[in-house]
C-alpha cells in the first residue's frame, strides 16, 4: 500500500514556521541596519519634550541627583539615557551626585561611563568634568525601601559616611564635594533624575515627595510610567530606544520652537539603533500577520 | 577606616558618639546584648515562639508606620533644636531613617553568606562525586573564586594611599588584580548579562508569533491595537501615515480627518485605554500589597508551614 | 505656624486619613470573617490548575519547578508566592514528586527552606524532603535567569509555576519552559511583564489574583475576610474616581486669576479658564508645602553641630 503523500500546505506553513528560521531572521533584521548610517523622520513624544525643556532650562551652578540602576545589559536603552543626559548637564554645566539602589554593578558602569563622556565632551570644547569636583558617585544601597526614603527625608544623612575618589586623590567624603556644598535637604537639587531598568522607579516614586522627578526607563516600563507624567507626578520621561532617539533628535536638530543643544552632536546610541528597532518592529508585524493569514487559510482548507 | 557613625546633620542621638572610646563601648555592648538575646530566643519554649516572632515582627515595623503617620518636621534648618514632644519625636524619627535602613543592609549581607554556603553544598558536592553536570558545577565554582579573589586583590589595594590614586579606566598603575578585575566583570560578567537580555527580543517574536492570532472578537481587537501601537514606534511609517492623512485634511489642522493621525490614534490607546487599565490594575495590587502587608506585620498571616 | 495642624496639613492629612480608613475596612473584616461567616470567591482558573499541573509532572515522572521570583531582600510578594508554593509543595508531596524551588535572593532561600521543610514535616513525609531541592541559583537577574532555564531544560520539568515579582527575564522562563512542554501557571506583580506571561503560559493570574491565592486555597477567615475587605476597599477607590470625574466635569471652571503652585497661590499672567490642576479636589491629593515657609526654632550651639569627616575618620 502507497503512504498518502503530504500536501503543500501554505496555510500550515505560514502557521509553522520553524522557531530557527524566524531567530535568524531577527539576527539578520538586528545586525544589517546597525552597519548603514540611515537617519528616519521622527516625532518626539510630549514626554520626551517635556523631559529635555526642563533639563536645559537648568542654569550652570544647579545640582542634580541621579539614580543609576542600570547595567550593561540594557545599554541599548538605559545606556543611550544615560549619555544623552550626562552631555546635557555638562553643556549646562549642571553638578550632580549620583546614587544607586538598584544593581551593585550599577555605580562602576556609571562612572565608566561618564569618565567616557566627559572625555569626549572635552575634547569638542567643554569643560573637563571632574570626578569629585563636578560630579560624585556615592555608592551603592543595597536596602532600595530604606535609603530611597533615608534620601527624602534626609539627603545628607543618607550618603554619610560614603567616600569617592577625586582625581589622583585618596577617597574623601562625598558630603565635602563642592557637589554637595549648599546642599542641606534633597529639595537643593532642583530634579531628582532616575534612569533604571528596574523596580526602583515604582520605589522611588512612591516614597520621594520633596524634589522633582523625571524618570528615564526601558520601553516595556514607559507604559506604566507614562501613568505618572500624565497626571503630572512625573516632570519628564524618557522611554526606550524610541525616548533616546528623541532625545538626539531634540539635541541635534531642536523642535519646533525649542532649539538645539549647542555644542558637538554627533549621533548617540539612539539613532544608531532606530533603524534597527525598525526593521526588527517590521518583522514582528510580518510574523504576526503572516501567523493570521496562515491560520485564516487553514480555516478556509478546513471548510471546502 | 571608615568612620562608623558619621557625619549626621544636625548632631543626636545616632551620631553623639562619632569615632571615639564611647563609640567603641556602646559597639560591644550592643554585640553582647544581641549574643543574650539569641540565646535567650533559643531557650524560649516552643508554645512561646511565635509571640515572640510576633512582637520582633510588630516592633520591625512599627518604626516606619510611625514614621509616615507621625507629623514631618516642616522647613526644618540642619541647625534646629526641636521645640516640644511633637517636633523631638519627628525630629529623632527623621534622624534615626538613614541608621534603621542600613539595619536591613547589614542583614543582607549575612544572609549573602548562606546562600553562597548554599551554592557551595549544591555545586560542591556535584563535583566531589562527579554527578551529572559536575562539569557546569566546575565552572561556577570556579568563577565565584576567580571573581572573590580578583575582586578583594583590587579593593585591598585600592584601600592603600598609592592605590586610592589608580584609574578606573585601564592605565597606568594598573596590575594583576586591576587588570583580572576588569576582565571577568567587564569582558565577561557584563557581556553575559547583555547577551542574556538580549535573548528576550527572540523570544519575544517568537511568543508574538505563537499568540496573536485573531481566533476571536476581543483577540483580534487586541490585535488591531498591538498593531497601531507597534506602528506608532516606526518613524518613517508614522511620517508618512500622518502625512497622508494630513494631505487628506487638506493641511488644515481644525480638520476633524486629523485625529485619525496616527499620532493621534496611539495618544488616544495610550491616554484613554491603557493608562485607565494600568490604573485599574495598579490600585487593585497596591490593595492587595497593603492587605498583605498588614498581615504580615501584625502575624495574622497563617503560612502554610506553620502548624 | 507650629501646631499639629499645620505639620498634619503640610504632609497631606488626606492621604493619611484615606490610607486609616481602607486599614479599617480589611481589619473589620477580617475580624468578621472570624465569625464563621462563608464568604464567596469567584472561580480563578490559574489556581484551579495546581492539582491538574503537579499530576501531570506526576504521571511524566519529571519534577516541578518553582520560581518565587527575583525579590532581593524578602518581602510581601515574596511571601505571598512562597505561600501559594507551599500548597504546591503539599500536593506534590503527597503525590512523591520532586520539587525544584529555584531562590533568587539568600533571604527567600532562607525562609523559604524552612517553610518547605515544615510542609513535609506536617504532612508526615519528612523522609522525602530533599535539602537540595531548594536552591539558590544567584541574586544577580540574569544570572538566575540562565541558572532556572538550564535547570528546566537539563531536568525537563514538566510543570513550572512562576509567581512573584518578575521583571525582563519572565518570557526567557516561560519560553524555555514552553520549549520543554511543561504546563506553566505564572503571575508577576509587575503590570508590564503580565502580557509576556500571557503570551506563553498557560494560565496567567492577572493583577490581585495573585494576592488572593492563599485566601482561595486555604479558606482561612483570616485571608477570605481580609480578600472581602480588598473588595471594600477597591469600591471605596471606584467612588473616589467616579465622584472625581463628576466633580471635575461639573466643576466651575470659569474665569481665574491665581494658580496653586509649589504650595502656593501665584497669580496668572493674564486671567484664563481654570484648569484642573487649579482644583481642590487635586490639591488634596497632591500636596505641595510651600518652600517659603519659615519657622522660628532655637538654633543649636557650634559645639552641638557635627565636625567635618578627616579623612580616613578617627
Amino acid at each position: 500500500m502507497s503512504k498518502p503523500t503530504k500536501e503543500f500546505n501554505l496555510g500550515n506553513l505560514l502557521q509553522a514556521f520553524p522557531r530557527r528560521g524566524l531567530f535568524l531572521l531577527l539576527f539578520l533584521a538586528a545586525t544589517l541596519p546597525l552597519f548603514t548610517t540611515v537617519t528616519l523622520p521622527n516625532k518626539p513624544w510630549d514626554d520626551s519634550i517635556d523631559f529635555y525643556k526642563n533639563l536645559v532650562a537648568l542654569q550652570p551652578g544647579d545640582k542634580v541627583l541621579i539614580g543609576s540602576d542600570w547595567t550593561l545589559g540594557t545599554r541599548a536603552e538605559s545606556g543611550g539615557e544615560f549619555e544623552a543626559l550626562i552631555r546635557i548637564l555638562i553643556r549646562r554645566q549642571v553638578k550632580f551626585a549620583l546614587y544607586s539602589t538598584g544593581d551593585v554593578q550599577a555605580p562602576l558602569v556609571a562612572r565608566d561611563a561618564i569618565a567616557t563622556i566627559a572625555k569626549d565632551e572635552a575634547a569638542n570644547g567643554q569643560k573637563l568634568y571632574k570626578p569629585f569636583e563636578d560630579y560624585v558617585i556615592c555608592g551603592f544601597f543595597p536596602n532600595s525601601e530604606g535609603e530611597t526614603l533615608a534620601i527624602n527625608n534626609n539627603v545628607r544623612g543618607a550618603f554619610s559616611g560614603r567616600k569617592d575618589y577625586p582625581e589622583n586623590g585618596p577617597p574623601q567624603d562625598v558630603l565635602q564635594s563642592p557637589v554637595f556644598q549648599g546642599i542641606r535637604k534633597i529639595s537643593d537639587f532642583k530634579y531628582l533624575v532616575l534612569v533604571t531598568p528596574s523596580n526602583t522607579e515604582r520605589i522611588t516614586f512612591q516614597r520621594v515627595k520633596d524634589t522633582k522627578l523625571m524618570f528615564m526607563v526601558t520601553g516595556v516600563m514607559f507604559v506604566e510610567d507614562h501613568n505618572y507624567y500624565a497626571s503630572g507626578q512625573l516632570k519628564g520621561l524618557i522611554g526606550g530606544v524610541k525616548g533616546v532617539f528623541d532625545l538626539e533628535t531634540i539635541m541635534s536638530k531642536g523642535y519646533e520652537s525649542i532649539p538645539p543643544l549647542p555644542g558637538k552632536n554627533e549621533p548617540g546610541r539612539g539613532t544608531k539603533y532606530y533603524p534597527a528597532l525598525h526593521a526588527c518592529l517590521g518583522l514582528l508585524l510580518l510574523a504576526v500577520i503572516a501567523g493570521n493569514v496562515g491560520m485564516w487559510l487553514s480555516r478556509k482548507g478546513v471548510k471546502s | 577606616m571608615l568612620p562608623l557613625l558619621a557625619d549626621l546633620e544636625p548632631k543626636s542621638f545616632w551620631n553623639g558618639f562619632n569615632g571615639s572610646l564611647p563609640l567603641k563601648v556602646f559597639l560591644i555592648g550592643a554585640l553582647v546584648l544581641g549574643a543574650v538575646v539569641l540565646l535567650a530566643i533559643l531557650r524560649v519554649p516552643a508554645r512561646l515562639r511565635r509571640p515572640v516572632v510576633a512582637i520582633f515582627t510588630f516592633v520591625s515595623g512599627f518604626y516606619y508606620v510611625l514614621l509616615w503617620l507621625w507629623p514631618t518636621p516642616i522647613a526644618r534648618d540642619p541647625k534646629d533644636a526641636a521645640v516640644g514632644l511633637k517636633e523631638n519625636v519627628s525630629f529623632f524619627l527623621a534622624d534615626a531613617q538613614p541608621v534603621v535602613a542600613n539595619f536591613s543592609n547589614i542583614l543582607s549581607g549575612f544572609l549573602l553568606g548562606l546562600g553562597v554556603f548554599s551554592l557551595l553544598r549544591i555545586h560542591g558536592r556535584k563535583v566531589m562525586k562527579r554527578q551529572t553536570d559536575w562539569g557546569f558545577s566546575f565552572v561556577l565554582l570556579a568563577s565565584m573564586f576567580a571573581m572573590i579573589l580578583f575582586g578583594y586583590w583590587d579593593f585591598w589595594i585600592r584601600q592603600s594611599p598609592t592605590g586610592a590614586r589608580l584609574p578606573f579606566a585601564p592605565g597606568d598603575g594598573w596590575g594583576p588584580a586591576q587588570y583580572g578585575k576588569d576582565l571577568l566583570f567587564d569582558g565577561f560578567l557584563q557581556q553575559m548579562d547583555a547577551t542574556m537580555f538580549s535573548l528576550i527580543a527572540f523570544f519575544i517574536l517568537s511568543a508574538a508569533y505563537r499568540a496573536f492570532r485573531a481566533r476571536s472578537l476581543e483577540a483580534t481587537v487586541l490585535l488591531l491595537a498591538a498593531l497601531i501601537v507597534v506602528l506608532s514606534l516606526t518613524g518613517l511609517i508614522v511620517q508618512g501615515w500622518d502625512s497622508g492623512v494630513g494631505a487628506l485634511a487638506g493641511n488644515n489642522p481644525d480638520s476633524f480627518l486629523m485625529n485619525f493621525r496616527l499620532t493621534d490614534i496611539s495618544k488616544w490607546l495610550r491616554d484613554t485605554v491603557q493608562t485607565p487599565s494600568i490604573r485599574g490594575l495598579d490600585f487593585g495590587i497596591g490593595i492587595g500589597l497593603l492587605a498583605m502587608s498588614l498581615r504580615l506585620w501584625l502575624s495574622l498571616e497563617r503560612l502554610e508551614g506553620d502548624a | 505656624m507650629n501646631e499639629f495642624g499645620d505639620q498634619y496639613r503640610d504632609t497631606g492629612w488626606f492621604g493619611i486619613l484615606l490610607v486609616v480608613i481602607l486599614v479599617a475596612f480589611l481589619l473589620f473584616n477580617i475580624w468578621r470573617a472570624r465569625g464563621g461567616k462563608d464568604l464567596f470567591i469567584r472561580r480563578i482558573p490559574g489556581l484551579n490548575s495546581l492539582e491538574e499541573a503537579v499530576g501531570r509532572a506526576t504521571e511524566l515522572g519529571k519534577p516541578v519547578v518553582m520560581v518565587p521570583g527575583i525579590s532581593d531582600p524578602i518581602n510581601a510578594k515574596a511571601m505571598q508566592a512562597i505561600n501559594i508554593f507551599s500548597y504546591v509543595t503539599r500536593i506534590a508531596a503527597r503525590f512523591a514528586n520532586p520539587i525544584l524551588f529555584c531562590c533568587g535572593g539568600a533571604s527567600v532561600y532562607t525562609v523559604s527552606q524552612e517553610i518547605i521543610r515544615d510542609v513535609y514535616q506536617q504532612e508526615g513525609l519528612i523522609d522525602r524532603y530533599d535539602m537540595d531541592s531548594v536552591r539558590f541559583i544567584s541574586d544577580r537577574q540574569f544570572a538566575f535567569a540562565a541558572g532556572v532555564a538550564g535547570l528546566i531544560l537539563r531536568e525537563q520539568a514538566a510543570a513550572c509555576f512562576f509567581m512573584g515579582e518578575f521583571y525582563a527575564e519572565s518570557l526567557i522562563f516561560a519560553e524555555t519552559a514552553n520549549s520543554v512542554g511543561a504546563i506553566q501557571v505564572a503571575s508577576s506583580t509587575e503590570i508590564t511583564q503580565t502580557p509576556f506571561f500571557i503570551a506563553a503560559c498557560d494560565y496567567v493570574l492577572i493583577g490581585d489574583e495573585f494576592y488572593a491565592a492563599s485566601a482561595y486555597l486555604t479558606r482561612q477567615p483570616v485571608l477570605v475576610g481580609s480578600l472581602v475587605g480588598q473588595d471594600w476597599c477597591k469600591i471605596a477607590l471606584a467612588t473616589f474616581a467616579i465622584f472625581g470625574v463628576i466633580w471635575n466635569t461639573c466643576g466651575v471652571h470659569g474665569t481665574t486669576t491665581e494658580t496653586f503652585a509649589d504650595g502656593k497661590f501665584k497669580p496668572v499672567k493674564a486671567p484664563r479658564q481654570g484648569w484642573v490642576d487649579d482644583s481642590l479636589l487635586t490639591r488634596l491629593f497632591k500636596p505641595s508645602p510651600d518652600p517659603d515657609v519659615k519657622i522660628q526654632r532655637p538654633q543649636l550651639s557650634a559645639d552641638d553641630l557635627p565636625k567635618p569627616v578627616k579623612d580616613g575618620g578617627s
